[in-house]
This record gives C-alpha cells, sequence and structure tokens, in this order.
C-alpha cells in the first residue's frame, strides 16, 4: 500500500517554517508585521480566514457607468473597508463588517470610455450615437439604463459606433484611466489590516456567450509598472489572455491569475471539451489552464454555477440560485439548449476534468472555488439585508423585486439576483503576496454572503482526536482544501468543521460531493450527508435521505431564530464507497438553516411588491475547493 | 503679517476664488461670448486651437484645407451656439445644467486634488480625528464554552475553584484563549455582540456566562491595554487618504455655501 501527499512547494516550505519557529522558539509575529514583513506572512500557518471580493465594477466599468454608477475606485476601496459612503442614488452606505481584501476589477475593454462619455469629451460626442447615449445618461436613470443596453447590446454584436475603436483615442483614455486607478489601488493596501490588488476584468464575449475571466495580480505598481489591461477586443481567446500572463511575468518578475466566472451564462463554452477554436484539447492547454486558472467564481449576483438540477437529479439542493439564470447566454441573445449545461456548472466541469486527466495526463479543470459580488455599484455588498443591487436601477428601492430595469431588458427578473458572493481565504497574513499564494494553491472556499469558517484535510493520519487539535499541527500530516492525495491502498480520512458565521444563522447540515471517473470509463456523482445539526432529533431515513432541518423564518418581520440547526458540525469521514483505482475529488458544501431573501425586507422597509413567483427563502451555504485523489501508478 | 498671508493661501476658499479668477481671466480673453454680438473673431490663438485639437484627434497637423474645415466647424457651433442662448434653449436642458454643475464642482476640487499636503497639515488632521485612528483595544483572555444554553452556576463554580477550563467547556472549533487580540479580531472569531460583553472591570476573574452567536461562554480576562495613540509616520497613508477625500468634499461644499449665500431661497410649504 502507498500513498502520497501532494503538495505545492509553498506548503511545504510552510511547514518547514512553522517547525522551525517552533524549535526557536521566537517571539511570535503580530497580523500586522507578519503582512510587512519580507515574504508578507506567505510562510506563516494559514489560521485566519480573510474575507473579500475579487469582482467589482466601478464608474471605470462602461457598463456600470452607462448603468448610471459614479463612484469610482477610491469609493469601491473606502466602502470595502468598512467606511460610510454615499451611493449613487445618494443612499448611505455601509458594511456591517469591513472586508480584508478587494479587487476593483473593472472591464479592460477601453477602460474609462463610458465615464468620459459620460462627461461629454468633445472627441468622443462628435459621434451622433455616442452625443445620444451621453445625452440619455445624463437624463434620467431609465434613459441610462437604455443606453447601457445598446452598448452592450452592440458589443456583443460587433455593431459599436466606430469612434470607440480609433486606436489613439483608446490607448488614451486606457493609459489615463489606468494611471488614476492604480494611483488609488496603492493608496489603500494596508498590509495587516486591508489589501487592495490590481486587478481588471477581461470580458470575452462571443455572440453574448460569457467567456469572462477576472484577472489579478500579486504585485504592486514598482514591479507592475506601466503594464496595461489586456482587453478582450484584442482577442476573445483566453488563450491568448493567458500568453499575455506569461509574458507579463517573465518581463516583470510578477505573478498573475485569471478567474472565470458565470459559466451559467456561457451556454456550454466555459468548461468546453474542446479548446476555444472548437480543437481537442492538448496537454499542453490543460497545464496552463491549470497554471494560469488555479481557482473559478462560482458564485454571485448573477446566478450560483455550483450545480444544476438537470445534471444532478439526485441532489435535492442543486437548485439554489439558477432561476433565470439557467434560461440563455449573458446578453439573453441565445436561449439555453440542455446539452449546454455540463460545460457551465462546476460540479461537471470538476468531473470532465478527471477524464481529460486521465486522457491527457494533466486536468485543465483542477480548479478551486470562490464567491464575488460582481457588484456594478462600486459596493461590495454580500448580505440579504444590505443588498445594494447589480446595477445603479437596483439599489434599495420599492420596485427592484419585482420589475428592477437593469434585469428585465435582459430576460430576467429583479429577484433572482443573488444578494452575494464572497471568497473565504486561508492565509498567514492580510498581504497581497499571502492572499494570492493562497488562492493558487486553492486553499478557498466560497460562500453566498454569510462568513462560515470551513475547514477540510484530507490525509490518512487523521482521527478523531485531531477534531481537537490546532489545524496548523495538520499540515504535515494532510492535504488542506485544494490539495491533491495519490495512493494505491486504504481510504483517506477527510477531516471537516464548518463553523457558523458569528454574526448570522446556524447551520443546516455538511455535504461532502464526491465526483469520481468509474473503472467502465463513466463520471460518476454522489452527495453524503455527513454531519448535520440537531442530530439528536435528526437521521437518514431508509431512502437515505436526511430529514429537512425546518423553517423559523418570519416573512412579515424579516426575521429567524437560531432555535434550529446547530452552531458548529464536524466529523472525521470516510468514504464508504472508496474504490483506490479510482480518480475522485471531494469538496464540502455547508448548508445553513433557511433564511429570509432580500426582496423579504424589501417589502418590510419599503412596502415593495413581490411577485408571487419570487423565492422568499433560502439556504445560503459554502463550498469549499476540492482535494483530489488519484491512484499512484 | 507673513504668517497672516500664509495662513491665507491655505484657506480653500482663497483657493477657489483665485482659480475661479484665473479661469475667468483665461476665459475671459478667448472664450467670452457675448451672445448679443454678432461679431465672430477668429483670432490667432483659436485657430492654434483648433489646430492642436485636430493633431491630438489625428496625430499629425491638419492640411490648409483640413484646418479652413475646423475654423468653418467652429464658426458654425459659434452661430448655432449664440442663436440657441437667444432662443433660451439652454435654459430647461437637463443635460446642460447636470454639465453646468459639475464643471463647477470640478472647479471647487481642483486645488485639493493636486496637492500634497505638508506634515503640519496631517498632524493637524490626525490630532482632529484621534478616534479615527486609536489603535483597537488589545485584550487576552480564556473562554469556556456552554453550549447554545449550557448550564453556567455549576461550570462557573468549579472554575473559580481552580477546576481545569479544557476540561470543562463544550467542544468547539474556537481558541480557548486569545492572547494580545485586538477588539476587531475578537469580533472576527466572537461577533460584536461577545466583544461588547465583555467586563473589563473584573479581570482576572471568571466571569459570565456571556452570548456570541455560538451560544454562551464564560470569560476570563487576563490583560487589557487600551494602547498608545499612534505617530503620524505609522498611519501616515492612511491619513492622507482621509484627509484628501474629506478635503475635496469640504472644499465642494465650502464653495457651495459660498455661493448659497448670494441667493435667498423660498421653498413653498407642501401637505
Amino acid at each position: 500500500m502507498k500513498r502520497t501527499l501532494q503538495r505545492t512547494s509553498a506548503a511545504l516550505a510552510l511547514s518547514a517554517m512553522i517547525l522551525s519557529a517552533c524549535q526557536s522558539g521566537e517571539q511570535q509575529q503580530t497580523p500586522q508585521q507578519l503582512a510587512n514583513s519580507a515574504d508578507g506572512g506567505t510562510a506563516a500557518c494559514p489560521s485566519q480566514v480573510y474575507w473579500g471580493d475579487t469582482h467589482l465594477h466601478t464608474a471605470n466599468s462602461a457598463d456600470a457607468v452607462f448603468n448610471g454608477v459614479r463612484l469610482t475606485t477610491e469609493d469601491a476601496l473606502r466602502f470595502a473597508r468598512g467606511d460610510q459612503v454615499r451611493s449613487t442614488t445618494g443612499l448611505d452606505a455601509q458594511l456591517s463588517r469591513p472586508l480584508d481584501f478587494l479587487v476593483v476589477s473593472d472591464h479592460a475593454e477601453v477602460i474609462g470610455i463610458g465615464r468620459r462619455i459620460a462627461e461629454g469629451d468633445p472627441e468622443l460626442i462628435s459621434d451622433p450615437t455616442i452625443r445620444r447615449w451621453h445625452e440619455m445618461m445624463n437624463e434620467s436613470l431609465e434613459q441610462s439604463t437604455r443606453a447601457a443596453r445598446e452598448l452592450i447590446v452592440g458589443y456583443a454584436q460587433d455593431t459599436l459606433p466606430e469612434r470607440l475603436a480609433d486606436p489613439e483615442l483608446a490607448r488614451e483614455t486606457i493609459v489615463s484611466t489606468w494611471q488614476e486607478h492604480l494611483e488609488a489601488v496603492e493608496r489603500y493596501n494596508e498590509p495587516g489590516t486591508f489589501t487592495s490588488f490590481i486587478g481588471y476584468e477581461y470580458t470575452s464575449m462571443p455572440t453574448g456567450n460569457n467567456l469572462h475571466r477576472v484577472v489579478m495580480f500579486r504585485d504592486g505598481t514598482d514591479v507592475f509598472g506601466d503594464t496595461l489591461p489586456f482587453p478582450a477586443n484584442q482577442s476573445q481567446d483566453p488563450e491568448d489572455l493567458w500568453a499575455y500572463l506569461a509574458a507579463y511575468e517573465e518581463r516583470t518578475g510578477g505573478r498573475a491569475m485569471a478567474i472565470p466566472h458565470n459559466a451559467n451564462l456561457s451556454n456550454g463554452l466555459m468548461f468546453a471539451m474542446t479548446d476555444f477554436e472548437g480543437g481537442p484539447p492538448t496537454r499542453d492547454y490543460a497545464e496552463r489552464r491549470q497554471r494560469w486558472e488555479p481557482i473559478v467564481e462560482v458564485t454571485q449576483f448573477k446566478g450560483d454555477g455550483e450545480a444544476h438540477p438537470t445534471l444532478s437529479p439526485d441532489d435535492e439542493f442543486a437548485d439554489f440560485g439558477n432561476t433565470g439564470w439557467d434560461t440563455a447566454n449573458l446578453d439573453a441573445s441565445a436561449p439555453k439548449e440542455p446539452g449546454m449545461f455540463a460545460g457551465e456548472y462546476a460540479r461537471e466541469a470538476l468531473k470532465r476534468g478527471l477524464l481529460l486527466e486521465s486522457l491527457l495526463g494533466v486536468n485543465p479543470f483542477q480548479f478551486g472555488m470562490i464567491g464575488a459580488t460582481d457588484s456594478h455599484t462600486a459596493l461590495a455588498t454580500g448580505d440579504e439585508d444590505n443588498y445594494f443591487g447589480k446595477f445603479v436601477a437596483d439599489e434599495p428601492n420599492a420596485n427592484r423585486a419585482a420589475s428592477s430595469v437593469g434585469a428585465a431588458i435582459r430576460g430576467r427578473v429583479g429577484w433572482q439576483y443573488l444578494a452575494g458572493g464572497y471568497a473565504g481565504v486561508w492565509a498567514g497574513a492580510n498581504s497581497r503576496a499571502a492572499l494570492f499564494d493562497a488562492m493558487a494553491r486553492r486553499e478557498v472556499y466560497a460562500t453566498t454572503g454569510p462568513r462560515m469558517t470551513v475547514r477540510l484535510f484530507a490525509g490518512w493520519g487523521l482521527s478523531e482526536a485531531d477534531l481537537g487539535a490546532d489545524p496548523c499541527s495538520l499540515y504535515d500530516r494532510a492535504v488542506p482544501m485544494g490539495g491533491n492525495l495519490a495512493g494505491t491502498g486504504e481510504a483517506p480520512r477527510f477531516l471537516v468543521t464548518a463553523l457558523m458565521d458569528p454574526e448570522g444563522a446556524h447551520l443546516d447540515r455538511i455535504q461532502i460531493v464526491k465526483g469520481w471517473l468509474d473503472a467502465d470509463g463513466e463520471l460518476q456523482e454522489r452527495v453524503y450527508d455527513v454531519a448535520w445539526g440537531d442530530a439528536d432529533e435528526r437521521s437518514i431515513d431508509a431512502e437515505g435521505n436526511l430529514a429537512p432541518v425546518g423553517n423559523t423564518v418570519n416573512l412579515e418581520t424579516a426575521t429567524y431564530e437560531n432555535s434550529i440547526g446547530d452552531p458548529e458540525l464536524r466529523m472525521v469521514w470516510t468514504d464508504p464507497d472508496f474504490d483506490p483505482s479510482e480518480r475522485a475529488f471531494y469538496y464540502v458544501r455547508v448548508l445553513e438553516i433557511p433564511t429570509p431573501r432580500w426582496p423579504v425586507y424589501d417589502r418590510l422597509r419599503f412596502g415593495a411588491d413581490i411577485d408571487p413567483q419570487t423565492e422568499l427563502v433560502a439556504q445560503e451555504r459554502a463550498y469549499s475547493s476540492q482535494v483530489w485523489y488519484s491512484p499512484e501508478a | 503679517m507673513e504668517s497672516r498671508w500664509r495662513s491665507l493661501a491655505r484657506e480653500p476658499l482663497v483657493h477657489f476664488l483665485v482659480a475661479g479668477l484665473l479661469l475667468f481671466l483665461v476665459l475671459g480673453r478667448s472664450d467670452a461670448v457675448d451672445s448679443g454680438s454678432r461679431t465672430i473673431i477668429v483670432d490667432e490663438d483659436r485657430i492654434a486651437r483648433l489646430s492642436a485639437n485636430w493633431e491630438r484627434i489625428w496625430q499629425r497637423p491638419p492640411t490648409a484645407e483640413e484646418l479652413d474645415r475646423a475654423i468653418e466647424a467652429h464658426v458654425r457651433e459659434e452661430i448655432y451656439y449664440r442663436e440657441a442662448l437667444r432662443l433660451s434653449l439652454d435654459q430647461d436642458d437637463i443635460v446642460i445644467r447636470r454639465r453646468l454643475r459639475s464643471k463647477m464642482e470640478f472647479l471647487a476640487r481642483a486645488t485639493a486634488e493636486s496637492e500634497s499636503p505638508d506634515e503640519a497639515v496631517l498632524r493637524q488632521w490626525l490630532e482632529d480625528h484621534a478616534a479615527l485612528y486609536a489603535p483597537d483595544a488589545i485584550t487576552s483572555f480564556d473562554q469556556v464554552y456552554l453550549g447554545e444554553d449550557g448550564e453556567a452556576d455549576d461550570v462557573l463554580r468549579r472554575l473559580r475553584q481552580g477546576g481545569d477550563p479544557a476540561a470543562l467547556g463544550a467542544p468547539i472549533s474556537l481558541p480557548p484563549s486569545m492572547a494580545d487580540a485586538s477588539r476587531s479580531e475578537i469580533e472576527r472569531r466572537f461577533g460584536a455582540a461577545f466583544a461588547r460583553a465583555i467586563d473589563l472591570e473584573r479581570i482576572g476573574e471568571w466571569q459570565g456566562p456571556v452570548r456570541s452567536g455560538f451560544g454562551r461562554h464564560l470569560i476570563r480576562v487576563t490583560a487589557h491595554e487600551t494602547g498608545d495613540p499612534p505617530a503620524l509616520a505609522d498611519v501616515r497613508q492612511r491619513v492622507e487618504n482621509d484627509w484628501r477625500a474629506a478635503t475635496l468634499a469640504e472644499r465642494e461644499e465650502q464653495a457651495y455655501a459660498l455661493l448659497r449665500t448670494r441667493y435667498s431661497v423660498e421653498v413653498a410649504d407642501v401637505d
């Protein structure tokens, strides 16, 4: 029997550092000192989960400013770190708890151009279409939203005014906007307290099918220099983005990654079994995809992309955040066909990855999972009781749930938007280096907003006694979420803990989702309930189902009671169906007890009209990154 | 006398007025439009600017013919502009109104945007807003988790008699002790209610039960320090960011307030 834990070199260096620190009996450094140290705290034990948003738009994004937002990079950073900010529609906005990090990720495509149009730059409004847009943008929110619609359709269908394609005008706009943006990002980066990353969104969208990536950098401007964003109007093929990132690293010695998102709006393209050109994927393609895209954003305002009921009919919780998002591609220009789902949802992509790995020797879809907002109001809100909307027209008001302007024109209804999505990152310090490295080794997880603490370790040396152990002591015996196991013998053990958000709801259950490639070459999946609340009253029935946790939501008062479920769930689990010869992945899904969705708060606060179809209650959740098992050759 | 001038030179209102005056002089020289006049003068400055503008867009100087066309376009725009003013078309156009307003606001902000504040200004700001930069209080404590509604009295008695905290609580993945934890770290791990409920009067004693999002706890605070106010060097970037953001907003407000004093506004009662 053989078994190995495969870790990235960073994780190995990590356990060496922890050991040496213990042996020398050094004074423990404070989080501030670690973050400001030469290595940015990358060698410290990942003992803390840091919360942040990697996906946020300001007035520098054309679609955001066309939809009315006037807040800047600086406003977005101040809001995320906890300050009160005046929203575009004049409301005071604040997070109940600050975030630890933020990537302001404006659309790279002629970044800043929308602001110049809004401000009436003479060089732009000489074009009659642009002039009309300028007037609409400054007339009213409704007109502005209409202009935004024209812009998005024009971009998706390649019919934008020629003036917008003028290379000199574009260059001048990009350079000046980007400089101003970088300056704010640098000024607000405060290691140990709040991390502000350089980043943007690469907006590849062939005929309206979403292939977007958020691009983020580990570096400050000292390394980043005068690098400019890579826009999708140079190439819609993500392989060209990877080539650009490789050239960036080569030239500067810096580090970068790309984060795909809204695969659910790609009409099957995001996790296709072919490359962008439709050719068969090669080992080289798989290596580069894994290298540049270590994590995927699986949940955000525009729906949840973990699982879909048509792909996972036996998973009773696979329908979260799908309504309205499983009907068409991003701009609703092409309807969804049944065969497309498999290239869109993360769980199925992870399964496809196992198959491709068996064929190519490398898994192109070996990615971890995070959540983000994709807010276009410059306000990174993740809580149901503080939802500030996708676009400015959806900032809190009585009409947004039933007939949101921004949503309706895309064939979707306001209430179908989710209120949040954040990334939880296990790191040893709050610095660019430590957070980026944690994302690169996939020691991250997604939540739909609540800040529950989720840990996952897997290995052969784990026992019940380790549930009470210091997690930092587990790294030399097990891999954390995001890691790899290889073996030929007995089943590995999984140590899982999920602690509720101390300001949030109790937990219903912990599930482990397993996907595997069976001996016949078929892809399989199974969801195991491994720990649950109220265990003295609930058990698994003859059909293998766990009774529902119940529902304490009061729809009149928009409240719930933590009288059901448990504050913490934890256990050490062994896969009862483990076959050492089969490739597999395992990840943790944690469900909260039911809580009110944002339209319920709207009804209480504004007397909002709520359509009878509206989903009012949901079980919010977290998705850990995976541990992959492969048979040792 | 000199110091009075210097302090005057730091007044945002003075900046605003000086900037306004400069703008008036610059614009007044070349751009003054008397919408009543039917004479349009295209002077050398104007031609130079039209030419430069053309060059900025096309990256080469205009030919004579192209420049003639630019001048003709300018004259045409000027004529339409004056006629539109005569017809009062600018009066109720919301786009024009907003644009003029944002130009005025930009003027008010412009001086602060380029200004680099000196040490004295920032030190003063830090002093005036000490609470914003006050370090988090640092607390060390032990805690015993009782569960969601665990019985406290018995456990409390045993703890006070020297019982082992590790043997007395309910299991949970929370640290049994935190050393030198900032208030924000305590809130992050245990929630705001817990951080608020710690009674600092009773350092060294087991106290509680105290409620967190997870349930009830007994706690023993072993040390608590409020910490010294930071030196400017430690928080300089943050102070400068805050000073800049606040100063921009304030100048805009002051400039508006100055204009506002010149108007008397009557708002009808609505019931």
